[in-house]
């Protein structure tokens, strides 16, 4: 799981906003790896530190993500109530075959 | 004391194994081109600029100096022929009065009224003659017989009187006699009209200025110049008959015009006063010279600044050059020193089993400086039983890899009071639960029975194990329930599940790294294996050496351990 950093840099697009229904939404495109991984957690910490009830991850436009990126909203749970939006058949495997499904619910 | 340890167990190794890593920065200030403390010397390109920009400069000034004196020399050769042209309608209005009384006083017989009625008007002071007087020729006392005017020199003067008309007589021109006197100098001429015995001729004098000396007057056409005329065709300073020029000999710029004038003639020379093409044009060598050195000094200063910023960027190159050597170097100092962290993380020797065949790989990354957070165990539990344990920390570098020892030894410990796989990894779960550090572990824990030919295993959202059969052809991964990972969730349930296996059997657990690519779902990645790993029975070492080729091989992107064991019988 150790992602070196001397590859070529990866990615990542980070949005939030909030839904109606008042859940924040952080979505994300392109490729999160150890590479990028901080710039989440800065991202999720300003946004846990407002105590959202709920907080979203769109992971629509996301084609990879790495243990790093796992880790991310793994400790992301331990703040708020978190859900995936859309992850790629890709990242829905890598996250049953992590035994994370329950931890990372899937919006159905 | 304390901070002092802290640096060396961790940023000590970086600091204290490279030297003095330069960087860019620092170089570059000790070749920064405003340094003071360098002297300053003109470059090679801008000393060629300023020689070839002089010499240019030099060339045209030249050439337009020439063009200025060429222009002013045949401008002053056109003036000095306008001035002939104005003296020679001077002679013609000198000639004719003269030719005129001559021909009255033939007439009329030298009558003396007839001559003042009409040579009176010409007569006088300001005006074009001094004296005019009609002499009769044929006589042996030569003399004037009617007088206009002063008396004329030329009546005290009897032999000179002689040669000039008797010289007159032959001729339909003006004879003219030459400067006369000195006191009061001035020109006598006399006209006689050809072919008449006896007859009359008309003599006139006109006055020079006593020293011959006469200005232009400021509104004249002519004003631009200065000039000298003389009598005959020569520049004899005795026949000098007026001038405005100071210093004789004339030098410098000068032009000359002859002009007729009776049986003799008029030499005209005319020095400029002043530039006749303009002030321009006289400075223009001036100008091109000021103008050239201005833009030479410029241009070369210019191609100094350009030259020595280029030398500056060569340096910069260099030192560029030299500090990605350095990092070059560094980098693979460190990757060594992460490598070499890595295997004494990882266990020194697998044990020595009975019935059993162990082995093992560790697959750094392709590149990269950090440690990563892969970790195996082969412990012999005794009772012919081995604890095979595999797991994957998240994350890389130091604090993944303090987190993975900490986790390796807690499980090793956890084994050791005989705990069975869920049980360790549901106790692990407790103990590493709220790590700070945000890490999580997937992690395998098997418990093989050697002699049973039983397996039990259990999986902390860890990829489960391949076995294979006897003949190498088949291969089957294990039915397990991925669990939760470690550190994620405390108190979470952990399954286990024991199989039996054929004699001979091989399994082989690994880490995701081995199935794992970027954008590719890990089924593939897992029937690959299968599919590598079943072709053909190999000894266990060379199957372990070529999975791991075919992984440095490809390189992969990520830490991967791989365990392999084998059943003896």
């Amino acid at each position: 799981m150790a992602e070196l950093d001397a590859e070529p840099p990866t990615t990542v697009e980070i949005d939030t906003q909030v839904d109606p229904s008042g859940a924040q939404i952080v979505t994300l495109r392109g490729e999160l790896d150890s590479s990028n991984a901080t710039s989440l957690v800065a991202a999720v910490a300003s946004i846990t530190a407002q105590r959202p009830q709920r907080l979203i991850f769109d992971l629509t436009g996301l084609s990879f993500m790495d243990s790093a990126g796992i880790a991310v909203l793994i400790n992301t749970t331990r703040k708020t109530s978190v859900s995936l939006r859309n992850p790629s058949p890709i990242i829905r495997r890598v996250l049953g075959a992590t035994g994370l499904a329950d931890v990372l619910p899937i919006e159905s | 004391m304390s901070s002092r340890a802290v640096s060396m167990g961790t940023a000590g190794y970086r600091d204290g194994s490279t030297g003095e890593p330069a960087t860019a920065e620092d170089v570059v200030s000790a070749i920064a081109p405003d340094g003071s403390a360098r002297r300053w010397s003109p470059s090679r390109a801008a000393c060629l600029t300023l020689a070839i920009g002089l010499l240019v400069t030099a060339a045209l000034a030249l050439t337009s100096l020439g063009l200025y004196n060429r222009n002013e020399d045949r401008l002053l050769g056109l003036r000095a022929r306008q001035l002939g042209l104005v003296l020679t309608a001077a002679v013609t209005s000198t000639q004719t009065p003269l030719a005129s009384a001559a021909e009255l006083a033939d007439a009329t017989g030298g009558s003396p009224q007839k001559f003042h009625a009409f040579i009176d008007s010409y007569v006088g002071p300001g005006r074009q003659f001094a004296s005019v007087s009609l002499w009769p020729l044929g006589t042996s006392h030569l003399a004037p017989v009617v007088v206009a005017g002063s008396t004329p020199a030329l009546a005290a003067l009897p032999a000179q009187a002689h040669a000039l008309f008797a010289r007159g007589e032959h001729t339909r021109l003006l004879n003219v006699t030459g400067i006369l006197g000195t006191a009061n100098p001035g020109l006598g001429y006399e006209f006689t009209t050809p072919g008449i015995r006896h007859g009359f001729a008309v003599y006139a004098e006109s006055p020079l200025p006593k020293d011959r000396r006469s200005k232009l007057s400021s509104d004249s056409a002519f004003s631009d110049l200065n000039y000298a005329l003389y009598l005959g065709h020569t520049r004899r300073a005795g026949e000098l008959l007026v001038t405005n020029i100071r210093r004789f000999p004339i030098g410098g710029r000068q032009a000359s015009d002859v002009v007729p004038f009776g049986d003799t003639a008029f030499t005209l020379v005319v020095t400029p006063n002043g530039s006749l093409g303009g002030t321009f044009f006289e400075s223009l060598p001036w100008i091109i010279c000021g103008g050239g050195v201005l833009l030479t000094l410029a241009a070369a200063l210019l191609t100094d600044r350009l030259a020595r910023r280029r030398r500056y960027a060569e340096q910069l190159v260099d030192v560029l050059d030299r500090v990605a050597a350095e990092n070059r170097d560094m980098y693979t100092e460190q990757r060594s020193i992460a490598q070499t962290l890595q295997h004494a993380l990882l266990p020194d020797e697998l044990p020595e089993l009975s019935g059993m065949e162990v082995g093992a790989r560790y697959v750094p990354a392709a590149s990269g400086i950090d440690v990563g957070g892969d970790w195996y165990d082969i412990v012999d539990a005794g009772d012919q039983q081995v604890l095979v344990m595999i797991g994957d920390v998240s994350g890389h570098g130091l604090r993944a890899a303090t987190a993975m020892a900490s986790l390796r030894h807690a499980a090793l410990a956890y084994a050791a009071q005989d705990h069975g796989p869920a049980s360790v990894l549901a106790r692990l779960s407790d103990f590493v639960n709220g790590d700070p550090h945000e890490h999580f572990a997937t992690m395998l824990c098997a418990l093989i029975d050697v002699r049973a030919h039983r397996l039990t295993v259990a999986s902390a959202g860890h990829m489960a194990p391949l076995l294979i059969d006897d003949a190498g052809s088949d291969g089957q991964f294990v039915e397990i329930t991925a669990n939760v990972p470690i550190g994620v969730v405390r108190n979470s349930p952990y399954e286990e599940v024991t199989v039996s296996v054929q004699p001979h059997t091989t399994l082989i657990a690994f880490t995701d790294g081995l199935v794992e690519r970027r954008g590719e779902i890990i089924d593939t990645g897992l029937a690959r294996l299968q599919a590598t790993a079943t072709g053909q029975r190999l000894p266990l070492e060379d199957l372990l050496s070529m999975l791991a080729h075919g992984l440095a091989s490809e390189g992969h992107h990520d830490d991967t351990a791989i365990v392999g064991i084998r059943w003896q019988s």
